[in-house]
């Protein structure tokens, strides 16, 4: 790629996607570069997907002037990508006299109508199964769940669709000064960019290292998590937080846009980028659930993973120009709630570029992205009707999350489309259900395979190492359809 | 189809069979190894002669058997909605008979710490991408739980050219057939470690590694006891569970010891119309069984007796389930129940109240080999109330 663009940015996380979008709406030429083969695909696919509410905003910091900017962005992203954030509200409860001090300061913080301060019985009217030795519970009707994925991915999608380049697998190893612009330099090729934007997550730290700039390396804070089956619809309704106790909301259970019940985080340091679960930390999360839900069903897991926030020391955000470029941004220390504060984090660097000399002249041609149908969210006629007009969609490929070929199809050959069978999942909750891809781990890589034209031994689940098949048998295969 | 075969010759005016698969048999096909059929037809066969046997006897009757169809719901009125390539189907019937199978337990139910890298399967899945898609799912395997198709997987790995490092099986007994033990794992000098569990999957992209530990007799791994085991694939062989999602649709009241609908001996179950047979009824051991059962409840769905009262079994000491749990009359049909531990001298005992009704002297049982018992054997008592099944004898551990 010979061509200049006007702004680079790296990293396709939930915040390079936020700015690839944001900036998207104004008449540029951007480049998203991402190392992995998918977005979302570090920071961003871990976590527990919820759009805090003003009660949870921290005062005096950054992340706190973000997270309340990004809340009035919600409706337009809701429109413009297709996508709706349930709006699920909260309780934050209280064991004992001394926590009620701290559901006033969310109250009085969140100046939210309809929140208010519940007493025991009120508070099981709303939620039968918390715990009965709760003092008093604070109800914040605003808190909203998303998926991480769908966000992200929608995001990347809508940026595409007006026009970002996107190069997946190709990740940033450091800068060169080219007279007033930057060159990116990558793996393999360089880049260049009147700007550039640094929000690759982990490695945002290390890439201002890199630049010359002098920032404290990330220290990496472990969140582990449970996931439980769909069947456990309906054993809560709202986001369940405890008070917390030390720097972090605590562990909570959460319903998801798809049913499931999420149970975590704990938090605890990591090694560099280690997301493994431990039995320790599954154990803490699972005492912490039963904390606010004494019942829960913790036999139902269905799945377990861990994600990482990537923390500097006073555990506020901070983005800053590099002091060697002057036209490279850095966002490091994006953690908790960098979900929320995606929308609030791309408007507030657009105002830092623009500051320093970006022309944001808005188009007038932004296209609004629609989202492709879920087959299990249809009605039955609709159902019937799409397969009339094209009978992939009679095809059920997952069965735990009644998913059709018609779709993987989709997610396979959009853009920024599916490569990897974790982006498939991502996607469209293939291997997400119950059985844990036991079934439609049997057809997927071979409809991926044939859909892309790809060798089905070349098919990975999310690293390009990460192969899923292993060696041909020695026997012939007959020419029977594998999916 | 043995349901669906024996619905048609009861004299069902009209019976569907609603598959999922592009093809019939169910997971039959995949199971290319010997061993189907003993009790039944009196010879052993692989998993698709055994089901080609059926297909071609559903071929000469009028049973529509629909198959790459995927039944997605279920209502207490026996309408199921069922789509396919064709269109959006929904049916009612009089009788509805399920026979959805059971699928193989997870690595999150497990709740096996690590990383959660390619290469880890199913052992079901791994059969499947052996024998139908032609591929390995890697070339150093452990197997983690002594259940029959890790057995059956090891050997049939070692045959394709990987290596199975070990089986590790949790308890301290075989969760298997012995025959399958004999003929997969000691014929073939794979080592077998019992009270062992997986307590780590290592490797960010490909499984590397994964470490082993001894447990205590809970289950809880003994600190120190750790090694690790250099792979690039585990198979998990860690039970089955019944697949009840649309039975718990219609609202069919489930047993939480089988995880299927509470049944009576015509496997009718607690619900007027519902019958439900095999595996998603109680996890089998043997495939003719599963015949078995799926015949009567075939011919049963077209009597459509009208609900009585019945005896209710219960799961007493060393049972693990029982199976049915109802019992109409107890004048035909069969009781199988399923142990807890592996046992000698063993003694089945019925009681109704405080009282021994029945016994029965059985040399030696496992959890892996159902008892069957003919219910006419059993000298049913004529009050119908609660009769509850005990299994007594001295616990051996390992194989023999």
């Amino acid at each position: 790629m010979n061509e200049e663009f006007d702004v680079i940015i790296i990293g396709g996380g939930v915040v390079g996607c936020a700015i690839a979008w944001y900036l998207a709406h104004f008449d540029l030429q951007i480049l998203l570069l991402e190392k992995e083969l998918d977005v979302c695909s570090g920071v961003s696919k871990a976590n527990t997907g919820i759009i805090h509410s003003r009660s949870y905003w921290t005062p005096h910091t950054l992340k706190g002037e973000l997270h309340l900017r990004s809340l009035s962005w919600i409706e337009q992203a809701e429109k413009e990508l297709d996508i709706e954030f349930l709006k699920t509200g909260a309780l934050t409860m209280a064991f004992s006299r001394d926590d009620l001090e701290f559901l006033q300061t969310l109250k009085e913080r969140g100046k939210i109508e309809g929140a208010q301060i519940l007493a025991p019985r009120e508070a099981h009217t709303l939620e039968p199964m918390i715990s009965d030795k709760i003092f008093a519970a604070y109800y914040d009707p605003e808190t909203r769940v998303a998926s991480p994925f769908e966000l992200n991915i929608a995001l990347a999608e809508s940026a595409f669709l007006n026009g970002v380049h996107f190069i997946l697998g190709q990740e940033v190893v450091g800068f060169e000064e080219e007279k007033s612009i930057v060159g990116v330099l990558t793996e393999n090729g360089k880049y260049l960019s009147r700007w550039v934007v640094n929000c690759a997550g982990l490695s945002s730290s290390y890439l201002a290292q890199k630049s010359g700039d002098n920032i404290p390396s990330l220290r990496p804070l472990r969140g582990e998590y449970l996931v439980l089956d769909r069947e456990c619809r309906g054993l809560v309704h709202h986001v369940l937080y405890p008070v917390p106790v030390g720097e972090t909301k605590g562990i909570l259970v959460s319903p998801t846009t798809d049913g499931n019940i999420l149970v975590g985080p704990n938090l605890e340091p990591a090694e560099d980028e280690d997301t493994s679960t431990t039995k320790e930390g599954l154990k803490e999360v699972e005492e912490g659930g039963k904390k606010l839900i004494p019942s829960l069903p913790v036999s139902q897991t269905i799945a377990t993973f861990s994600g990482l926030r990537p923390t500097l020391p006073d555990r506020d955000f901070h983005i800053f120009f590099s002091s060697r470029f002057p036209s490279l941004l850095h966002l490091v220390g994006i953690e908790s709630p960098g979900l929320t504060a995606s929308f609030g984090i791309a408007e507030y660097v657009g105002d830092l570029l623009h500051k320093r000399g970006l022309k944001l002249r808005e188009r007038s041609d932004f296209v609004i992205r629609s989202s492709f149908p879920v087959f299990r969210k249809l009605p039955w006629e609709e159902r019937e009707r799409l397969i009339q007009e094209d009978d992939n969609w009679g095809k059920i490929v997952c069965r735990c999350e009644e998913v059709t070929v018609a779709e993987v199809k989709h997610a396979l050959l959009s853009s920024p489309g599916a490569s990897t069978l974790d982006g498939l999942k991502r996607r469209v909750r293939v291997m997400m259900g119950r059985c844990q891809g036991g079934f439609c781990g049997m057809r997927l890589p071979f409809l991926m395979a044939e859909t892309l034209g790809l060798e089905e031994r070349r098919i990975v689940k999310s690293g390009r190492n990460s192969f899923y098949l292993g060696e041909e048998t020695k026997e012939v295969r007959s020419g029977a359809s594998l999916y | 189809m043995a349901a669906a075969l024996s619905s048609w010759e009861a004299g069902a005016k009209s019976v569907f069979l609603l598959e999922r698969n592009e093809y019939l048999g169910g997971i039959l096909p995949q199971c290319i190894h010997p061993g189907f059929g003993l009790q039944i037809w009196g010879e052993e066969l692989t998993g698709p002669e055994y089901a080609e046997i059926f297909i071609e006897k559903l071929n000469r009757t009028g049973v529509e058997a629909m198959t790459d169809t995927a039944a997605l719901e279920l209502t207490p009125e026996r309408i199921v909605k069922a789509v396919n390539p064709q269109g959006a189907w929904e049916i009612k019937a009089n009788s509805i008979i399920l026979s959805m199978g059971c699928r193989e337990r997870t690595r999150g139910m497990l709740q096996i710490p690590g990383y959660r890298p390619a290469g880890i399967f199913t052992a079901g899945l791994a059969q499947y991408l052996v024998n139908i898609a032609g591929y390995l799912p890697g070339k150093d395997i452990v197997i983690l739980g002594s259940g029959d198709i890790g057995l059956i997987m090891a050997r049939r790995l070692t045959l394709e050219g990987a290596r199975v490092k070990m089986v590790v099986e949790i308890k301290n007994s075989l969760s298997g057939l012995v025959r399958n033990y004999v003929q997969c794992i000691q014929d073939f000098n794979i080592p077998l470690l019992f009270s062992h569990t997986v307590t780590e999957v290592r490797g960010k992209e490909r499984v590397e590694a994964v470490v082993i530990s001894e447990v205590d007799e809970e289950g809880n791994p003994l600190s120190g006891g750790e090694r690790e085991v250099e792979c690039d694939t585990l198979l998990l062989s860690v039970g089955l569970i019944p697949e009840n999602e649309l039975s718990r649709q219609a609202k069919i009241p489930l047993s939480p010891q089988t995880g299927g609908p509470w049944v009576d001996e015509d496997f009718s179950t607690d619900l007027e119309g519902f019958f439900a047979c095999g595996n998603v009824a109680s996890v089998f051991d043997l495939v003719d069984y599963v015949t078995l059962v799926a015949e009567r409840a075939g011919r049963a769905a077209v009597l459509a007796r009208p609900p009585q009262e019945k005896h209710i079994l219960r799961a007493g000491e060393g049972v693990h389930t029982v199976i049915p749990q109802r019992i109409r009359e107890g004048k035909d049909g069969f009781l199988f129940i399923r142990p807890q531990k592996s046992m000698k001298g063993v003694t089945v005992s019925f009681w109704e109240r405080e009282k021994i009704f029945y016994q029965k002297k059985i040399s030696i049982c496992r959890p892996s080999e159902m008892i069957k018992l003919d219910l006419a054997q059993i000298p049913w008592p004529q009050e119908k109330g609660e009769i509850k099944v005990e299994i007594k004898g001295t616990e051996i551990q390992g194989i023999s």
